[in-house]
């Protein structure tokens, strides 16, 4: 695959090649394929090659009833797990003009950001293990293992919560659950604090993510980059404060951005969105209501179609529902923050040094899963 | 962060692993794990087998009755069965110990049976599944229950329609 070319023009030594990366990579975490023109170190020009993982599952989900899919789409990407099943029911809510019981919201909420602190550790946590620091890689993934226990005490699995079901939750909080979330939440916050004074003093991290993999302003609206890749780079935009969903107008959200939309902006800003998603679980935790948690099992979604938007961890989730006199779904799409986000990457990685790529790829916290799905 | 203080924390507290399984690993009292099924309650609905989303349930006549199979290999835990049974006959206990011989892989399910019986009042054949008794008002009393359960369909019908129309009077 890769071929050396001297190029006319260019100094001695300093040869144009085309170098494969994935789809199949020791730093990458998911199957992508980039082909990569370099000069010498710097990257020239990137070309994003996808279809690896690719299962059908649109078209499976047409062969699949609504309660399936609730499933179903929850299977689709395991660190977003929960943002699928929660947009998907939301947009069957809004065809059968189905209102959520208020205790139901709250525990969505809950759900979501107990997702969202775990997934943003996660990411954080490869930064550092492709920055090369391996004991504060350790480190988060332990405290982020906390967070894996809340999720195994209360819904009972470490990634799949099943927590969402169309017309509410399916699983309700009582004393000892709501003892494991605080426990385990007052654990998490002050290491979090630490790491993100780390974050911002450690020489390490900020040589290897300062300045590296640069997503201007201007560039971040054309690409339409969404999440904390968009507010990394100045774009001020959060589903949950543009078009508030559950109880998200009464949480206490904290929407920050940066404008240096570098890889280092981006992990700030999901190390703040861990933090805050601890502050809105214990106001969720400090009003939640009594009463219903869902409206039972035996719903009826009229044929119809609705459009329903989530902010997932990675970003901005869209769902397109259409449903007709069957059970099953007539046309189900989504679209991910991901596809949004990776086609910034060939402006991140231009005249990037080759030893980046990789940094620079994870800081989109890339999904290829609920991508190519 | 102070990695001396931390170094010194974790060297005090030790491995964050589990010793399993050489000890027993914590398992969380709401953990998703192995399906129980009881035939005993169930009233033959089949809800579970169509809201299973990887089609491992399968419920089917057989000469001895209604049989109940959930495949533990196919099924992916999610307890939406658990969720939509109406009388809460399918749970999820929180054992997660699965790991098994390739030989027992067909050999890793939950096996049910809802017998033939032989109605009380007419001596028919019908299943011994439990009353649909969900919506009868006011509620089936234990010996009620016991009694109706005994019954086939058809006189099912006929003594909850007799109950309806006494309650009414």
């Amino acid at each position: 695959m890769s071929s050396a070319v001297t190029t006319p023009g260019k100094s001695v030594g300093k040869s144009n090649y085309t170098i494969p990366v994935g789809p199949l990579h020791v730093a990458l975490e998911e199957p992508m394929y980039f082909r990569i023109d370099v000069s010498g170190e710097t990257v020239n020009a990137v070309e994003i090659n996808a279809g690896h993982v690719h299962r059908g599952i649109e078209y499976l989900a047409t062969k699949r009833s609504l309660n399936q899919n609730i499933v179903l789409t929850e299977r689709i990407c395991s660190l977003c797990s929960n943002s699928h099943p929660e947009a998907f029911a939301m947009a069957a809510e809004t065809i059968a003009g189905l209102t959520v019981p208020e205790r139901g919201q709250y525990l969505r909420v809950i759900a979501g950001e107990v997702k969202r602190l775990a997934s943003n550790l996660f990411n954080v946590a490869i930064l550092t293990h492709l920055v090369g620091y391996e004991s504060m890689f350790m480190h988060i993934m332990q405290v982020r293992e906390t967070a894996q226990d809340i999720k195994e005490g209360v819904f009972g699995n470490r990634m799949d919560l099943g927590a969402m079901c169309i017309g509410g939750v399916r699983y309700d909080l009582d004393e000892e659950t709501i003892g494991i979330l605080t426990a385990g939440l007052d654990k998490i916050e002050p290491e979090v604090a630490e790491i993100v004074k780390t974050f911002k003093t450690n020489g390490s991290i900020l040589r290897r993510t300062k300045e590296i993999g640069v997503l201007a302003k201007e560039d971040a609206i054309a690409c339409g980059v969404v999440g904390p890749v968009a507010r990394g780079s100045g774009v001020d935009y959060d589903v949950r404060r543009e078009a508030p969903y559950h109880v998200y107008d009464r949480m206490p959200l904290e929407v920050r951005t940066f404008d240096d939309g570098d890889v280092w902006s981006r992990a700030m800003i999901r190390l703040h969105e861990a933090q805050n998603a601890i502050a809105i679980i214990r106001s969720c935790l400090k009003e939640l209501p009594g009463g219903a948690v869902n409206l039972g099992t035996k719903l009826d979604i009229p044929p119809g179609h609705a459009v329903a938007k989530a902010e997932a961890p990675r970003g901005e989730l869209i769902y397109y529902l259409k449903t007709n006199d069957t059970e099953q779904p007539e046309r189900l799409k989504w679209r991910v923050p991901t596809f949004m986000n990776w086609d910034a990457l060939g402006l991140m990685l231009r005249n990037a040094k080759v030893a980046d790529i990789a940094i620079i790829v994870n800081s989109i916290d890339p999904c290829i899963s609920c991508t190519e799905r | 962060m102070n990695f001396l203080r931390l170094f010194a924390r974790n060297l005090r507290e030790g491995p964050y692993t589990e010793a399993f399984p050489f000890a027993p690993a914590p398992t969380a009292k709401r953990f998703r794990g192995k399906i129980e099924f009881d035939a005993e309650t169930c009233e033959g609905c089949r809800l579970c087998e169509r809201v299973c989303p990887a089609g491992a349930i399968k419920m089917e006549r057989t000469a001895e009755g209604m049989t109940f199979d959930c495949w533990h290999d196919t099924c992916v835990f999610c307890g939406n069965c658990e969720f939509h049974c109406p009388t809460k006959s399918i749970h999820q206990t929180a054992d997660w110990h699965l790991a098994h011989r390739q030989e027992d892989k067909y050999r890793m399910v939950e096996h049910g049976l809802i017998p033939f019986q032989v109605c009380t009042e007419c001596g028919s054949k019908g299943l011994a599944t439990a009353p649909a008794a969900g919506s009868a008002n006011p509620p089936l009393t234990a010996e009620e229950f016991q009694h109706v359960k005994s019954l086939c369909p058809k006189c099912r019908g006929k003594f909850m329609r007799a109950r309806k129309t006494k309650a009414k009077a």
